[in-house]
């Protein structure tokens, strides 16, 4: 019966709902040597809330290996923007993983994958990850809300590694230091 | 794929991989101007359906 084929189909291409909305931005390169004032050029590429949205964007752009050197490319939740004034981020810090050049796109695909699909226990916690592409290596940061709650924190990056199956150790750095020394201490390592 | 406890949407890496190769065209309208489309695109924009038959 027809009817009966259409709701099979129609089952078939059901959107898959993420928990939350998420957006990705792009910093470029070229653009940032050009202009002076940081955070100018930083701007939003696309929204996703969608497991198929999120594909639909990944499998067409760039990875980190294949981005320019001085790119940042960012995953951050819907509405918080990527930047230590913004409200949500502002008491927050991040855990950094690095790895030379053209390394670090399964670590990111892996980070991303994470936080899409609410691995991480304290998800609430977080609010996105960079990729930054620089000439000897790669970095990627996560970043999260409330820095001084070292218990979630130290979950946060306990999971991390587990996921992407990353062996050295890694440190968090408080936004608040990282504003104020150009050279921040580690809080937590792990 | 809710949580019983939570509540919460979650999706493991495997199953989220699952979808990769079901979605491999731009979304519709998706426009993030000209200037940094080579930079950040792998296919150039209009183009990937053209790509995925040859």
């Amino acid at each position: 019966e027809s009817s009966t084929a259409n709701e099979g189909g129609l089952a078939a291409i059901q959107p898959h709902p993420l928990e939350h909305s998420w957006t990705f931005w792009f910093d470029n390169p070229s653009a940032k040597s050009r202009q002076a004032t940081w955070g100018s050029s930083i701007r939003p590429i696309y929204t996703f809330s969608t497991v198929e949205d999120f594909w639909s964007l990944y499998n067409n752009i760039h990875h980190p290996s294949n981005l320019l050197v001085g790119a940042d490319f960012y995953c951050f939740k819907h509405k918080i923007e990527p930047k230590w004034e913004d409200p949500v981020c502002a008491n927050g810090g991040k855990w950094t993983i690095s790895c030379a050049r053209g390394k670090s796109d399964t670590f990111w695909l892996y980070t991303l994958l994470a936080m899409i699909g609410e691995q991480f226990d304290y998800g609430d916690e977080i609010c996105g990850a960079v990729v930054n592409v620089r000439g000897k290596q790669e970095r990627i940061a996560l970043w999260t809300k409330n820095a001084g709650n070292e218990a979630s924190q130290l979950s946060i990056g306990r999971q991390w590694k587990e996921f992407l199956d990353y062996k050295e150790t890694i440190g968090f750095i408080f936004h608040e230091d990282a504003k104020k020394s150009d050279r921040p201490k580690n809080r937590y390592t792990i | 794929y809710e949580n019983e406890y939570t509540g919460k949407k979650k999706y493991s890496r495997d199953f989220l991989l699952t979808f990769s190769e079901q979605c491999k065209h731009l979304p519709e309208g998706f426009d993030i101007g000209s200037d940094i489309t080579d930079i950040l695109l792998s296919v150039p924009t209009g183009i990937s359906h053209v790509i995925d038959q040859i």
